[in-house]
């Protein structure tokens, strides 16, 4: 393959250029920066694509806008092609012309028809620059195996394809870093499916857990179970319990109404009870039915109600009959003692009106009071005979004297001054007397009064003396006077010594003239008084014995009520007559009256033997009798009863329930066992729920499946990842082996290229170099004189024309296959000018095998190379 | 006396091996281990038996199955109420280590404890058995247990019970064993279990494994199920009887053409599917043998599955008809020369000696080794031999087109 024409559109600093290439050796000429490096990329980039956008630097993209891209128009396999490519997707849009045929060619024809050259194979081969050159240092036979390779089985394009294939197959069956291939997503799925079943394999210690808790908790069950028949049978007990609660209740009722024993309630005794009653009420019935008929006859008799009533009472008022005579008497005693009564209460009224003294009647004196009474009245009657002879004596003196002083009122005469004084004292004892206390006292104190007044004015001046007898009248006058004043105090005390007594004795008010008669008459009256007492007695004992008398008849008898005594009398009498008289003349009505008595008797006897019944069961009468028998019968019908219900109980519950304090307790006992019941219910239900549970969990977990479609699924995928990884494998080592077998072949002609080398890098050396050795992994030359140098050895410049003569060694063997064009890019730097010199000749003479485009900046260039090969890059 | 022996009941264990099956199969498959362990049970129940031994796995406890437990619980209990005893001991699988188990199962189940036990039953007529063995205790038992076996009781019978495998010399996991040994106690029966495919190591007196009850993957071919044992003579006679509720089957089917068509393989396959109807529901792994490599497209076809599903599709009322189903298809084909015209054979040798070595493959696989599914396929020694194996069918396959293509 040659290259024909390159033309730029757009590249780098070019646009719109074109340059004719010859077949041989074409040079550009051009000094640094005149783009050189940008046609050696141009080339690659037409023929193999733009490099990605990821790269610009590599991109040339031109500077000034214009439209990226260009055409190299090229001869190959004797067809002439020319290919487009402009700037587009996938490293640009290409179009390809067959100008030979002038047939459009589908842009994917591009690469088969380069193969199996391609961009890296120009780049590291065929494309010769100066950094590449120094590359060499790296150079392996490794590295050039690898070219070989690549390039490599001659002819065997088929074969490289296969491989390639191989390759992509293996690659779209697994890549150990990939993700989408077929195996790569087998691992995947087989990863994730492994842990689908660790999960799934939880169920498996799960299982056994639930299994470990069904089997406990069955067991628990059977024990609820048990507990549970327990806990109902406490119920039914309890409820039977509890139900016979009220019969217990009864029972337990008729236990605690503890009777005493009482004998002689028994029905005999009832029994002996009624024939007593009913005889005591034949008894009875018998005695009215007689009662009745007497009662008939005697109102047969047209006996008085009275008469009636005496007949049934007859033998009570008996008694009351045989007093008859004597209350008459007491009542004529009454009316005598009333009259007398009268008389003596007249009689005392009387005394009574005449003496008492604020309705008090004076006492009478006792003998000692009489006898000195008597006396001092004697004493008093002397002393005033006494007084009044001296009174006389001074009175007659008095006389005397007036007569002897006539003219007493022309001079001042004493003893009239002296009767003034008398007159006062009179008159002073006068009032005073009338302020003592006693009538008599007052009377005497008066009368003293009025004698003191007298004497003084009286007799005191009769004696009023003439001379000297009138002195001597005077004298004795005043000797009168004195002894008339002692007799007064006489006289004074004497009355009040009486007044004294007088008072003491309620006689104050009675003058003691009339004392005597007074004494007398109060002696009378204190008689009378007795007297009346005593009659009064008398009296009160008739009317009692008239009274009672009356009371009992009038009890007996009400008819006789209010009746005065005598009519009573004359009636009872006229009663008893009329019962002689009935008596003795009717017998049949007298045998009746036996017949009611003798009924009387025999109801009393029967009514005794009741009584006595009654008494010896210490019962108050006979419906007393029948309460305590029919207790007693109640009792034994409650004992019967109780033994009934005892029975009905049963012993056990009874037992049971004598343990119970009451109803509340025992229903709470039932609560409780119910209680439990239910608990134990709930619990064996919640058990039975968990159970159910757990059965559906063990069920679940037993028949998902869900392990062994994993693990078949595993199972399967592990097949199918076998089988591909097989298929990968099996891809994978045919490819290496065509890739083996073609490098086998390849390694042939690595002498031959080894010798190319060595004679090419003989003659830029100038022969100072003749020989190269490649071995598996050392690369090293030998001088002319025989020395051998390893590639490190070498200075810069002869490593590079080492590394120079080894690639165009190579380009020249593979010629037959890989008709493509070499590159050199100012590959001659490090090179020297003879050996620079030496290159050109080289290539020039290379050149008529295969094309050469030599990019240079040396100018020397042009004494080696005919003109019409340079093409200047800048004009 | 009459007893039943089984093994391996491996209840609620996925089938391996399958995928893209109908969801009816899968249900088949899934409830398949219970359908035949429930045969034992019911055969047991049926035939009045004295006893049943179960010789170990009766589940796996890695797959900590609900429904394996429960299942079991209530097939005991079944038997319970048969008064049927159950003597059994835990094998590799089911290893003694679960507590739960003792408690929740019901009385007539006696199980052996990690020391090797004897129990003792006195039968109905009075006859005497004992039987001796043992419960795994944890996954490996390396050492030989016969040892701890009591020589012949003094009962009318004495049977032994073991979860194992003859001894091989190493790497012996599961209570290695000689038939010498076995035969040296004196035993009049010996119930094995472990190995899934039943076998008999000794006549009389009768040593042998029951196998599983149910197949689980494509290995596990033709009828499984379990001893009916008989006292016929004073000598136990074990009968064979079947339980499996599916069960697998491997034809090879020839075809002669020498280049073969999917096509022909559909015809191929469905005139053996056609004969006549299975007694037993059949999962049917085909092997064709080829004469001819088949093309690069119709392997990728096959390897890829999609012909097989298209397969089960159209054909699905025949294979209901006969009660086949075909889950999965592989097929040998002579493995030509690869003669590439621009290629010397002699470069695919070396490449193939590049590429086949442990290293590379281990290199290869990288990290899906972190798989645990993957990397125990990828240990299996036979991996690497079919990985090359089909390495070689798909690279022959494209050498024919390459042919074809230069043709």
């Amino acid at each position: 393959m040659h290259l024909n024409r390159l033309t730029i559109y757009g590249f780098g600093q070019f646009h719109d250029r074109t340059f004719n290439l010859r077949p041989g050796l074409s040079v550009f000429l051009g000094p640094n920066e005149a783009g050189k490096s940008t046609l050696t990329q141009f080339i690659s980039a037409i023929l193999f694509g733009f490099p990605t956008k990821k790269h610009p630097t590599l991109r040339y993209e031109p500077l000034d806008g214009s439209r990226f891209g260009g055409e190299i128009a090229f001869t190959h396999g004797g067809q002439d092609y020319l290919v487009t490519r402009v700037d587009g997707p996938r490293g640009g849009k290409v179009t390809l012309h067959n100008t030979t045929s002038d047939l459009k060619l589908p842009a994917e024809s591009l690469p088969h028809l380069l193969a199996p050259m391609d961009a890296i194979l120009f780049q590291q081969v065929y494309a010769i620059n100066e950094p590449r050159l120094a590359a060499v240092f790296t150079t392996s036979k490794q590295e050039l195996v690898a070219h070989l390779r690549h390039v490599g089985a001659v002819g065997s394009d088929f074969w490289l394809d296969q491989a390639s294939q191989l390759d992509e197959a293996a690659n779209a069956r697994y890549k150990p870093q990939g993700r989408n291939p077929e195996l790569n997503r087998d691992l995947q799925e087989y990863r994730d499916l492994r842990l689908k079943l660790e999960r799934a394999n939880a169920a498996y210690p799960k299982y056994w857990r639930l299994l470990d808790q069904q089997r406990q908790l069955n067991q628990h069950q059977a024990s609820l179970r048990t507990q549970l028949e327990a806990d109902r049978q406490q119920v039914a007990i309890g409820e039977q319990r509890l139900a016979k609660w009220p019969i217990y209740q009864q029972w337990a009722t008729l236990a605690t109404a503890a009777d005493p024993v009482q004998a002689g309630f028994a029905p005999e005794d009832a029994a002996t009870l009624e024939r007593l009653v009913n005889q005591q009420r034949v008894t009875q019935e018998s005695l009215i039915h007689d009662q009745q008929e007497l009662a008939a006859q005697r109102q047969a008799a047209q006996l008085t109600p009275l008469f009636q009533r005496y007949l049934e009472t007859a033998d009570r008022l008996a008694p009351t009959l045989a007093a008859i005579p004597e209350t008459l008497v007491a009542k004529h005693t009454a009316e005598q003692a009333h009259a007398q009564q009268a008389d003596l209460q007249d009689r005392a009224g009387s005394i009574e009106q005449q003496y008492a003294h604020q309705g008090q009647m004076p006492r009478a004196f006792s003998l000692a009071t009489l006898q000195e009474v008597n006396q001092l009245r004697q004493d008093l009657t002397t002393a005033n005979q006494k007084r009044r002879r001296l009174q006389q004596n001074l009175n007659d003196l008095n006389e005397q004297f007036r007569q002897q002083q006539p003219t007493r009122q022309q001079q001042r005469n004493p003893l009239a001054d002296k009767q003034i004084g008398w007159l006062a004292a009179g008159l002073v004892v006068l009032i005073g007397s009338l302020f003592l206390p006693s009538a008599f006292l007052k009377l005497g104190g008066a009368l003293v009064g009025v004698a003191v007044g007298y004497y003084g004015a009286f007799i005191v001046s009769g004696g009023t003396p003439a001379s000297q007898q009138t002195d001597e009248l005077e004298a004795d006058i005043r000797d009168l006077q004195a002894q008339l004043r002692e007799g007064t105090s006489t006289t004074t005390e004497l009355t009040n010594r009486l007044d004294t007594i007088g008072e003491s004795h309620g006689m104050a008010d009675i003058p003691l003239e009339e004392w005597a008669t007074a004494q007398g008459v109060i002696a009378e009256w204190e008689r009378l008084t007795r007297q009346l007492e005593s009659v009064t007695t008398d009296l009160q004992t008739a009317q009692q014995k008239v009274k009672t008398f009356q009371t009992t008849v009038t009890a007996l008898l009400p008819e006789l009520v209010d009746q005065p005594l005598q009519d009573q009398v004359d009636q009872l009498t006229d009663l008893q007559r009329q019962q002689q008289r009935l008596a003795t003349r009717d017998s049949d009505l007298s045998a009746l009256s036996e017949r009611v008595t003798r009924d009387h008797t025999r109801l009393k006897q029967a009514t005794t033997a009741v009584t006595t019944f009654l008494q010896t069961r210490n019962v108050a009468d006979a419906q007393a009798f029948y309460q305590q028998y029919r207790s007693v019968q109640e009792r034994d019908q409650r004992q019967q009863r109780r033994a009934d219900l005892a029975h009905q109980l049963g012993k056990t519950d009874l037992a049971a329930l004598q343990g119970v304090t009451d109803e509340a307790t025992l229903q709470a006992a039932f609560e409780r066992a119910r209680q439990r019941l239910a608990a134990t219910q709930a619990q064996l239900d919640s058990g039975n729920e968990r159970l159910a549970t757990l059965a559906g969990q063990i069920d679940q977990l037993t028949t998902s499946g869900t392990q062994a479609v994993l693990r078949q699924k595993l199972a399967d995928l592990e097949t199918r990842m076998i089988a591909t990884t097989q298929r990968w494998l099996v891809d994978r080592l045919a490819s290496q082996w065509i890739a083996a077998a073609l490098a086998a072949a390849s390694s042939d002609r690595l002498p031959q290229i080894v010798a190319k080398a060595s004679e090419f890098y003989g003659k830029l050396t100038e022969n100072r170099y003749t020989e190269i050795e490649l071995t598996e992994t050392t690369l090293r030359v030998r001088r002319h004189d025989g020395e051998w140098r390893t590639v490190s050895q070498l200075s810069r410049g002869t490593a590079e024309q080492l590394d120079f003569a080894v690639k165009l060694a190579f380009a020249i063997v593979m010629t037959q296959q890989v008709q493509m064009p070499v590159v050199i890019d100012d590959g001659f730097v490090n090179f020297d000018v003879k050996r620079r010199r030496q290159a050109y000749r080289l290539l020039d003479e290379i050149s008529r095998e295969t094309q050469v485009i030599l990019m240079t900046a040396d100018t020397a260039v042009t004494e080696n190379v005919a003109e019409q090969q340079i093409i200047q890059l800048v004009d | 006396m009459k007893f039943i022996h089984a093994a391996d009941l491996h209840l609620d264990s996925p089938f391996r091996g399958l995928q893209d099956l109908p969801a009816s199969l899968l249900t088949q498959i899934r409830e398949s281990t219970f359908t035949a362990a429930t045969k034992v049970f019911d055969r047991a129940l049926a035939e009045q038996v004295d006893f049943v031994l179960l010789a170990g796995d009766l589940f796996d406890r890695a797959e900590q199955s609900v429904a394996a437990q429960a299942y079991l619980i209530e097939q005991f209990d079944r038997l319970a109420q048969a008064k049927i005893p159950v003597i059994l001991g835990f094998g590799n699988h089911d290893y003694l280590a679960d507590q739960h188990l003792s408690i929740a199962y019901p009385d007539n189940v006696t199980v052996l404890g990690p020391q090797v036990t004897t129990t003792t039953l006195t039968l109905q007529d009075g006859t005497t058995v004992a039987i001796s063995g043992f419960s795994y205790d944890q996954r490996w038992v390396d050492r030989d247990p016969l040892g701890d076996f009591p020589v012949h009781a003094a009962t009318d019978w004495h049977l032994g019970m073991l979860h194992g495998a003859v001894a091989t010399g190493s790497g012996d996991h599961y209570a290695p064993f000689t038939v010498a040994e076995l035969l040296a106690k004196r035993y009049d029966y010996w119930a094995l279990g472990h190995i899934h495919q039943r076998q008999r190591l000794n006549e009389n007196p009768p040593v042998l494994y029951a196998g599983n009850t149910q197949g689980r993957d494509r290995t596990e071919t033709g009828d499984r199920g379990a001893y009916l044992v008989t006292n016929q003579d004073h000598r136990l006679v074990p009968e064979f009887f079947s339980t499996a509720a599916l069960v697998w089957t491997n034809p090879t089917l020839a075809l002669t053409t020498p280049n073969p068509t999917l096509a022909e393989i559909g015809d191929c396959l469905t005139t053996w599917l056609s004969r006549e109807p299975a007694m037993t529901p059949e999962l049917v792994v085909p092997t064709l043998s080829l004469n001819g490599a088949l093309s690069a497209a119709e392997q990728a076809q096959i390897t890829s599955g999609d012909w097989l599903a298209l397969f089960q599709r159209t054909q699905r009322r025949v294979m209901q008809a006969v009660k086949r189903v075909v889950v999965a298809l592989r097929w040998d084909s002579p493995v030509g020369t690869t003669a590439a015209p621009q290629l010397d054979t002699r470069y695919w040798s070396v490449g193939a000696d590049q590429v086949f070595t442990p290293e590379n493959l281990q290199e290869q696989f990288g990290k899906l080794a972190q798989e645990p599914a993957l990397a125990d396929w990828f240990a299996d020694p036979k991996t690497a031999v079919t990985l090359r194996e089909e390495a070689t069918k798909l690279l022959a396959a494209l050498a024919g087109e390459e042919d074809d293509h230069a043709s």
